[in-house]
């Protein structure tokens, strides 16, 4: 239903982040995207949720399709409201001065409908730890609390497609393990899903597919559980390649990266 | 003893007045960390548009208030369109630069379109003079005590109980992840500017009513600065605690310093007041306390 053709994203006139990225998301799949830090995959979601002109970056080339229809030159709050796409900031994005419930409440601003009430609670059944916490600052809750919060928020917004930036960023293994049980449960309930990971041994194991991105350009791709047996993808994100010493050398299997910042 | 409670209260009348100044500054710098230096010209504007309703159009009051005010918010939205708009998601220093730039260019505005000369300005309001043995409080002030109150009032209810002041609160808090949830920031800050522009020209109208209306008023728009240095550059309480404590510290230096022979100590008084606050509370007195977990 997504798809991203050749798009090349470059930030504030210079620094070339995207070089010719192409995917496509399928509807009704976890799909994986990982990469190394920097390898562009925060500016792949910003771009598509049309955030990427707040940042001061241009998309020079390529084009981003929903069902088939550009929607590059539409700003956020348009391509939510049309195609319900929804991203999650990295780092929580949670707005620290409002309690639990405004921070779902202003959420829902797009919406003008009377359910809000209702889905409210809703959304607080998937997250029962909130429950207890709904008048406090939501800077106040611990961090497990803050992304459950904001996946919380992004589900006020009703999406069909979910964007999420890294939700497992700062989080202990077990509250890892109860968040992917979450984001499975969300796409059983008919959400797409692209998750952006660090983790990429969890998210592999939740996702249907995966793209491995490097330098803003996809480097591999496949089932999820294909790539989870792959050797480069073991060795470089899972840790695990073959068990004997190798030469610092032959671990430079990829070009070396050129940053610019 | 009378004699100080009747200086404290022409002050604390003056002083809601000057809280209400002190909130045009701080909703736009909760919004966009901006400190809008034009204050003082927005409060001349304001009170002209006001004055064209009013005295050139003759139209009543309860007419002409209202439809200066909205008049008065749809120059601060093209104002925030024209400006500050292309700037969104820059460094808020560059839109100080514009509220500086604006300043001078909106004077030379006003003095081109209405010249420097002075308005006589007199809104024929109910005369609720209060006057018993010991006190005695002019109309005017008081009627600009209530005004002030009464939007000041509407402003936070605005902010806090309604879903628009709570896109406000969030766009306030981070304008990038407003944006990823669906709140149209740019827009949420045109409407910002409207209500900050609103704001203002009640205060501008209320003080031009103590005496008269020209190019020059706009000066008493830097009130502001010690208003919410006071107070607390993001804190709306802040901005009513500094108003009145500004407004009681200046009418206190008028009665008791300056007949001691140092005439015109009456406009620096704030100043010292605000220098002693900030040595000993920087960010003023409800200045943030940023959330830090444990």
């Amino acid at each position: 239903m997504l798809s991203i053709e050749n798009l090349r994203v470059v930030y504030h006139d210079v620094i070339s982040v995207l070089n010719g990225i192409s995917l496509e998301v399928k509807e009704g799949e976890v799909l994986v995207i990982i990469g190394a830090n920097g390898a562009g995959k925060t500016t792949l979601l910003r771009t598509v949720a049309g955030m990427i002109g707040f940042y001061d970056g241009d998309i020079i080339d390529g084009d981003i399709k929903m069902n088939d229809v550009s929607i590059k030159e539409l700003d956020s709050a348009d391509i939510m409201k049309r195609y319900n796409l929804t991203y999650v900031m990295e780092d929580r994005p949670i707005f620290n001065y409002l309690t639990i419930d405004e921070n779902l409440k202003a959420a829902a601003y797009s919406r003008w409908d009377n359910k809000i009430k209702t889905d409210m609670e809703e959304v607080l059944d998937y997250f029962p730890v909130l429950k207890p916490l709904r008048n406090k600052k939501a800077g106040y809750a611990s961090g497990g609390e803050q992304q459950m919060l904001a996946i919380g928020m992004a589900l006020m917004t009703k999406p069909k497609i979910l964007l999420l930036d890294e939700p497992s960023l700062g989080l202990a293994p077990l509250i890892t393990e109860e968040l992917f049980g979450i984001i499975r449960k969300l796409n059983k309930s008919g959400i797409t899903i692209v998750l952006v990971e660090q983790n990429a041994y969890a998210a592999l194991n939740i996702g249907n597919r995966g793209y491995v991105v490097e330098m803003g350009r996809v480097v591999l791709d496949g089932e999820a559980q294909e790539l989870l047996k792959n050797e480069d993808v073991r060795e470089f994100y899972l840790g695990a390649g073959e068990s004997k010493r190798k030469s610092y050398k032959d671990a430079k299997r990829y070009k070396r990266r050129k940053r610019w910042l | 003893m009378t004699d100080l409670l009747q200086t404290v209260g022409t002050g604390t009348l003056i002083g809601l007045v000057y809280a209400l100044l002190g909130l045009c500054v701080v909703v736009i710098f909760k919004a966009s960390e901006a400190f809008n230096f034009a204050i003082g010209e927005f409060l001349v504007v304001g009170s002209f548009l006001f004055y064209i309703m009013f005295f050139d159009l003759n139209l009543p009051i309860f007419i002409a208030l209202p439809l200066g005010l909205l008049a008065a918010g749809i120059v601060g939205a093209l104002i925030e369109y024209l400006t500050i708009k292309p700037l969104l998601g820059r460094n808020p220093i560059s839109m100080t630069m514009i509220t500086l730039g604006l300043w001078f260019f909106m004077r030379a505005c006003v003095q081109l379109i209405w010249g420097s000369d002075t308005y006589s300005f007199f809104l024929d309001l109910p005369d609720i003079t209060l006057e018993t043995e010991q006190f005695f409080f002019l109309s005017d002030p008081i009627w600009a005590g209530i005004f002030s109150i009464l939007t000041f009032i509407l402003v936070v209810f605005f902010l806090f109980r309604t879903r628009w002041g709570l896109a406000i609160r969030a766009v306030s808090e981070d304008q990038a992840k407003a944006m990823a949830f669906g709140i149209n920031a740019r827009f949420i800050l045109m409407i910002i500017w409207a209500i900050s522009s609103i704001c203002i020209a009640v205060a501008g109208v209320m003080i031009s009513n103590f005496g008269a209306l020209a190019a020059g008023s706009g000066i008493v728009g830097l009130r502001a600065i010690p208003v919410v240095l006071i107070g607390g550059m993001d804190s709306i309480g802040g901005a009513l605690v500094g108003g009145l404590i500004i407004g009681i510290c200046e009418s206190l230096a008028g009665a008791y310093i300056e007949p001691m022979g140092l005439i015109g100590f009456k406009d620096v008084a704030p100043y010292f007041v605000m220098l002693i606050v900030l040595f000993i509370r920087p960010y003023g007195l409800f200045g943030t306390v940023r959330i830090e977990r444990v």
